[in-house]
């Protein structure tokens, strides 16, 4: 559903700048004809001077929104690769955490199934092994990762995603008190600078 | 380069013959004159046979494989606004909407210019107004159509006229393609 509501804007404005294109033509071919015949023509007759000042101003319109149809698609195609990046990314920081824990094959394939959220039933469903073989692979992960949950696995890789720049210190005055937090993290500021 | 065949004959002969029957009638042939009349009925026929070979024809002229759906149009127009060069192997869905467009008004044009023939719409104004309003509208299309396959040619490294004439397209081999 997101996904067509994303292409649908800007369809709606190529629509648009189309059906401005046709109304340029009629009103071009008017001025034409009226340009035919001299007495039609400003200054003799001002009707002829705001339609001209009309189509002109409608070919700017469509001039305009085009270029912001360009800008606009533009935007969008750099937002969608900075996500892609970003996702890819987050990719390779769980694939670090993987490589540095030591995972077996597996325990590497277990490990991906069960970050992206499927139980222990639907991984073992998944691999055509038991449910006995998925936990106990699983409890070699969690004890090779240092955590005794798949909440605390999952902590642990999103932690790097809000930024590795937060040692133990900050830490605890995040875990202390409202004041302490934001002295902490003012201490935290004033020690890099 | 890599080359592909893309046009086949008949698809190039109604592109031309379309060319020379609308330049004929709308710059060369006096409009009272029977040829105007013979050259408009031409011109009718060819774009009939169009629309049958868009339902029988070759691969790239089948309607089917140029539909200009909504996605299809913003694709392009995001490969234009980003300048990503991408090759439509076939007419380019922004080619597509040319493409119904002159095609139907060439049939719209045909049928204004019958009308006039007839004792019920003889001498009727608006009938006389709508096929002069349509060539114009069809002249626009054309200046426009023009500039896009010299822009589009520009941009993609692919020489458009030229495919158009010998049927086949030469593509630079770094272009991704796109059916």
């Amino acid at each position: 559903m997101i996904q067509t509501n994303r292409t649908d804007r800007p369809a709606m404005l190529i629509a648009l700048i189309l059906a401005q294109i046709v109304c340029a033509g009629f009103f071009v071919w008017d001025v034409v004809l009226d340009s035919g015949d001299v007495r039609n023509v400003w200054p003799i007759d001002p009707h002829f001077g705001i339609e001209a000042v009309a189509v002109i101003g409608l070919i700017a319109a469509v001039v305009f929104e085009t270029r912001y149809l360009l800008h606009l698609l533009a935007h969008k195609a750099r937002l969608e690769r900075k996500v892609s990046v970003a996702a890819s990314a987050f990719a390779d920081v769980i694939e670090d955490h993987f490589h540095t824990w030591g995972l077996t094959r597996s325990e590497l394939d277990i490990a991906w199934f069960t970050v992206k959220g499927f139980s222990i039933a639907e991984v073992a469903r998944l691999r055509g092994s038991a449910e006995g073989t998925v936990k106990s692979h699983l409890n070699a992960i969690y004890r090779k990762a240092g955590v005794t949950s798949r909440g605390e696995l999952l902590s642990l890789l999103i932690e790097d995603l809000m930024g590795e720049t937060q040692d133990p210190s900050d830490m605890s005055a995040v875990s202390g008190t409202q004041a302490g937090l934001s002295t902490g993290h003012g201490r935290d500021a004033a020690s890099q600078g | 380069m890599n080359t592909f065949r893309i046009w086949d004959p008949l698809i190039r002969l109604f592109h031309w013959s379309l060319v020379a029957g609308f330049a004929a009638n709308a710059v060369f042939t006096d409009p009272e004159h029977s040829l105007h009349e013979w050259v408009g009925y031409a011109v009718v026929a060819l774009v009939a046979v169009r629309l049958a070979w868009g339902l029988v024809g070759t691969r790239y002229a089948r309607f089917a494989s140029f539909v200009p759906t909504p996605k299809a149009v913003t694709e392009q127009i995001t490969d234009i606004a980003t300048g990503r060069r991408s090759v439509h192997l076939g007419h380019t869905p922004l080619g597509a909407l040319m493409i119904f467009n002159l095609l139907f008004v060439m049939l719209l044009i045909g049928l204004t210019g019958y009308m006039m023939t007839t004792n019920t719409y003889w001498g009727i104004e608006w009938v006389e107004d709508a096929h002069e309003m349509l060539v114009t509208w069809a002249e626009i299309s054309i200046v426009l159509h023009i500039a896009a396959v010299l822009w589009e040619s520009w941009r993609t490294g692919v020489n458009l006229p030229r495919a158009m004439v010998s049927g086949v397209k030469t593509v630079p081999v770094d272009a991704k393609l796109v059916e």
